[in-house]
């Protein structure tokens, strides 16, 4: 892997069970600073339960999670989002009754936690610094055509980019995207494969969680792939429908060898 | 202005503030089921230092609001770490057992209630419920606010943002109270006379019901819901006695009853409360409602059918 | 001596409202919901049975019912309320973002009911006591001294059997396993092949019947009924779910059972005045103490409403 000796985010050893039920078994990986890293592997492989293991919403039963060098683990949820790690959800979870804008501006909390912050208007009497750094926000996101809106009411590929534009808003170093082109059509996954690109460009690090192989292998160089909870591969994206183990994960001891030759999709 | 109207104005008063004191912690996602307690509380302060210390109501006033937020404050820290159910059960209980200790105390004179020496007209409680619905439109549209309905739109995202909920709900909720303490200190000086009947289970259930008919998706639906079901009985009031006469004669009772015109406005609410939950259970004034009527000339998207996924 | 008499008294008393408890906590335990017309219901029924007693049906359909009609019509009656508010409350609920306040539907739903049936009695039979001298008899039996109302062992005795009964149904019956996999899992429950849109109707059938019981119990054990009535035993009977813990039928059992025996000492200590703030102070300081109850277990009430 390149520029190994700048890892932004590492696993080791880590476990999670609940009660006799082993979700991830000594899953183990690193994410460069930088990295459009793929985090892959059939339904219930775990990949989740990772995503949530790093944002804090579970916590491990043993292992270790690293930040820059430093460990998260003693961070609360509410303050991993601060270290500069922001995620996406596999359902949309924007908050329903509230507009764009404002969807935007929940990202922005962990910049303005001060009571002052807290009790200033956002829109009383014209626009706040925060209202008008939102806006830039979802501008340069291309998102500008309906910032008073309710997300309610928007088409489901936007409320899936204004998540991710939510999540951008926390001015992450991490960002976590979990399955961003499910239930996209061809063309809305095109558009999203674009936009992640340009996140990437501005230096955000990227772990994907994604079931669309053609996404991956246009947006991510790296991938790790679990099975059971295991993590079977680690490498780059252009071989991983090589991997034999990869395979039978996928298709089944049977299958796995029959399809090697032809398989050009995996999942 | 005759005396039946300055009436009308002051109740309105106290149920716009009453609306609030709801409102807040429901817009938090959280059920406050023991307004009446709080309004209690507010009330007995300002009967109790009025009466016994002579103190004016400009003094009991900010008393009662400090009153009502502390116990806020003291009931929800522990409380709010259970939800649901518990804390409608714990706010209701609350309010029982506030009422059952004024019952209780002779200092508070028990089942005689007090009665408080500095009247207030119609203009202070009208001019507090202007104040409190202000400061509840500018409370919405800060940060806090934003906090409060990601709070109550979705608790672990909200958190995963970097929000303290816990934090939010037991300010807004003690926030709550204190407006409820306040409006409780109006009707104490507006009526003269308290008494821990008034403050009955029957009016947190009818403060909590009108709050969530209004909408509190927005600052504007308690403000609706309280005045549209202070209102009501009065439009309605020259219409009632046949309604009496009807149903009186379909139970067969004859004539021997007096039913309380109060009872129609509850029968009523009720009604509306069930349909209402069926039809609209975000209730009448919503988020896009404002919008639309606030841009009313921008084209108006469709609504697009979710897809599920 | 009178100490014991007064526990024993307390149990008597207690036996009504673990009737009611049972009822409030099979609906939490299985539909997560907080019922609020179960008091209502209880008076309804009791007040029902004045009525169809006195008056007979509304709008003079029939005269007065002989006591035994009344008393079975009156819990007819109430099992119909109850079916009435699940169609209103569950059936035709749907909810759309699962946000905080969306699981508050049903229980908001149930005080609008509990509005429209306690005030529509109001203002059909006013506000005042009824007697129903007919039908309570006061035989008393002595035992060494302490004395024990025979229509309050027979009470003590069916709410036992109803919740011996109950118990029983829900271990065994194909019924009684579809509603524990719902409280268990409401979507594993669906995905198993349990139909809930068929076995709901069943909790508030049970509901109606549990405070229809209650209700023409209490009217012969007192002799009195008003529209008041519901309200009382409810906050009782809410505290000794809570006490008992939520959704546990024999925490209900239990919680009911101290309530009765707390408010009768209460009475002998302190007098009746104070009955109020100690039951309630009882439920608030076990939600502070230990919101799971004495019987129950802690899932219920997270996330949902």
């Amino acid at each position: 892997m390149s520029g190994s000796s700048d890892v932004l985010l590492s696993l080791s050893g880590v476990w999670k069970k609940f009660g006799g039920l082993t979700v991830t078994s000594d899953v183990s990986f690193d994410v460069p600073r930088g990295a459009r890293m793929a985090l892959i592997g059939p339904n219930g492989a775990g990949k989740t339960t990772i995503f949530n293991l790093i944002s804090g919403f579970y916590e491990p039963t043993a292992g270790k999670i690293e930040l820059e060098g430093r460990s998260i683990l003693d961070y609360p949820s509410r303050k991993r989002i601060g270290l500069g790690i922001a995620r996406s959800f596999q359902n949309i979870r924007l908050m329903p009754h509230l507009s764009v804008v404002e969807n935007v501006m929940l990202g922005q909390q962990v910049h303005a936690n001060s009571v002052l912050d807290m009790l200033k208007p956002l829109s009383l009497f014209g626009r706040s610094r925060w209202r008008a750094e939102a806006e830039a926000l979802l501008e340069e996101m291309g998102l500008d055509t309906y910032p008073g809106e309710v997300v309610a009411t928007l088409p489901y590929g936007v409320r899936k980019k204004i998540e991710v534009v939510r999540a951008l808003a926390a001015r992450p170093k991490l960002l976590l995207l979990d399955e961003p082109a499910a239930g996209l059509n061809g063309a809305e996954t095109q558009s999203l494969t674009e936009f992640l690109k340009g996140i990437s460009r501005s230096g955000v690090t990227l772990l994907v969680v994604e079931h669309d192989m053609g996404l991956v292998r246009e947006l991510c160089d790296t991938a790790v792939v679990l099975n059971f909870g295991k993590k079977i591969y680690e490498g780059s994206t252009a071989h991983v429908q090589e991997d034999p183990l990869v395979l039978e994960a996928y298709l089944g001891p049977n299958h796995a060898k029959a399809a090697k030759s032809g398989a050009s999709h995996v999942a | 202005m005759s005396g039946y109207w300055t009436g009308i104005l002051t109740i309105l008063a106290i149920n716009v503030i009453m609306a609030y004191a709801i409102f807040l912690p429901v817009a938090t996602g959280q059920l406050n089921l023991g307004g009446a307690g709080f309004q209690a509380l507010g009330a007995y302060t300002a009967a109790y230092f009025s009466a016994n210390y002579g103190l004016t109501v400009w003094l009991t006033l900010p008393l009662s609001i400090l009153v009502g937020g502390a116990v806020g404050i003291a009931i929800a820290l522990p409380l709010l770490r259970t939800k649901g159910v518990y804390l409608v059960l714990a706010t209701f209980a609350l309010a029982e057992v506030i009422g059952g200790a004024i019952l209780n105390t002779e200092a508070l004179g028990g089942a005689m209630g007090l009665s408080v020496p500095d009247y207030v007209d119609y203009p202070v409680p009208m001019g507090a419920a202007v104040l409190v619905t202000l400061f509840c439109f500018y409370l919405m549209a800060t940060r806090f606010g934003l906090a409060m309905r990601a709070a109550h739109d979705d608790e672990v995202v909200t958190d995963l943002l970097g929000v303290s909920v816990r934090g939010v709900r037991v300010a807004a909720f003690a926030i709550g109270a204190a407006l409820a303490g306040l409006a409780g200190a109006l009707y104490a000086h507006s009526y003269s006379f308290v008494e821990s009947q008034s403050f009955n289970a029957t009016l947190s259930i009818y403060v909590l019901l009108y709050v969530l008919l209004g909408g509190t998706q927005t600052a504007l639906g308690p403000l609706f819901g309280a005045v549209f079901f202070t209102l009501l009985p009065e439009v309605l009031r020259s219409i009632l006695p046949e309604f009496k006469s009807w149903i009186v004669l379909a139970f067969g009772a004859g004539g021997n009853v007096s039913p309380p015109d109060e009872s129609w406005r509850f029968v009523i609410l009720g009604l509306l409360t069930v349909l209402m939950m069926i039809f609209r259970p975000e209730g009448l004034i919503t988020r896009t409602l404002v919008d639309r009527l606030c841009s009313p000339f921008t084209p108006r998207r469709r609504v697009l059918r979710e897809v599920a996924v | 001596m009178l100490l014991i008499q007064q526990l024993l008294n307390g149990v008597m008393l207690g036996s009504v409202y673990v009737t009611v408890a049972v009822a409030f906590t099979l609906t939490i335990g299985v539909l997560n919901f907080l019922n609020f017309t179960i008091p209502t219901l209880f008076m309804l029924s009791g007040m029902g049975a004045w009525a169809l007693a006195k008056w007979g049906l509304p709008f003079g359909l029939t005269g007065p019912f002989p006591w035994p009609l009344a008393l079975g019509g009156a819990v007819v009656m109430t099992i119909a309320a109850s079916l009435v508010v699940e169609r209103f409350t569950f059936r035709y609920m749907k909810a759309k973002y699962g946000d905080a306040t969306e699981h508050a539907i049903p229980l908001v739903s149930s005080l609008g009911f509990l509005l429209i049936i306690e005030n529509l009695i109001r203002i059909g039979y006013g506000t005042d006591p009824q007697r129903m001298d007919a039908i309570s008899w006061d035989t008393t039996i002595n035992l060494d001294g302490l004395l024990l109302r025979a229509p309050q062992l027979i009470s003590l005795a069916v709410a036992l059997a109803i919740v011996a009964g109950l118990t029983w149904v829900l271990k065994h019956s194909r019924i009684g396993r579809g509603l524990r996999a719902i409280a268990e899992n409401p979507d594993a429950a669906n995905i198993l092949g349990v139909d809930s849109k068929r076995l709901v109707p069943v909790i508030f059938m049970l509901t109606g019947l549990l405070c229809g019981l209650a209700g023409i119990l209490f009217a012969i054990n007192y002799g009195e009924v008003s529209p008041g009535m519901g309200e009382e035993i409810g906050s009782k009977a809410i505290a000794g779910m809570v006490i008992g813990g939520l959704g546990s039928i024999w925490g209900a059992v239990l919680g009911g059972l101290i309530i009765g025996i707390a408010e009768m000492l209460t009475v002998h200590f302190f007098g009746a005045d104070t009955v109020q703030v100690v039951v309630w102070g009882l439920l608030l300081a076990a939600l502070f103490v230990r919101p799971q109850g004495l019987l129950g277990h802690h899932s219920i009430g997270k996330g949902k409403l």
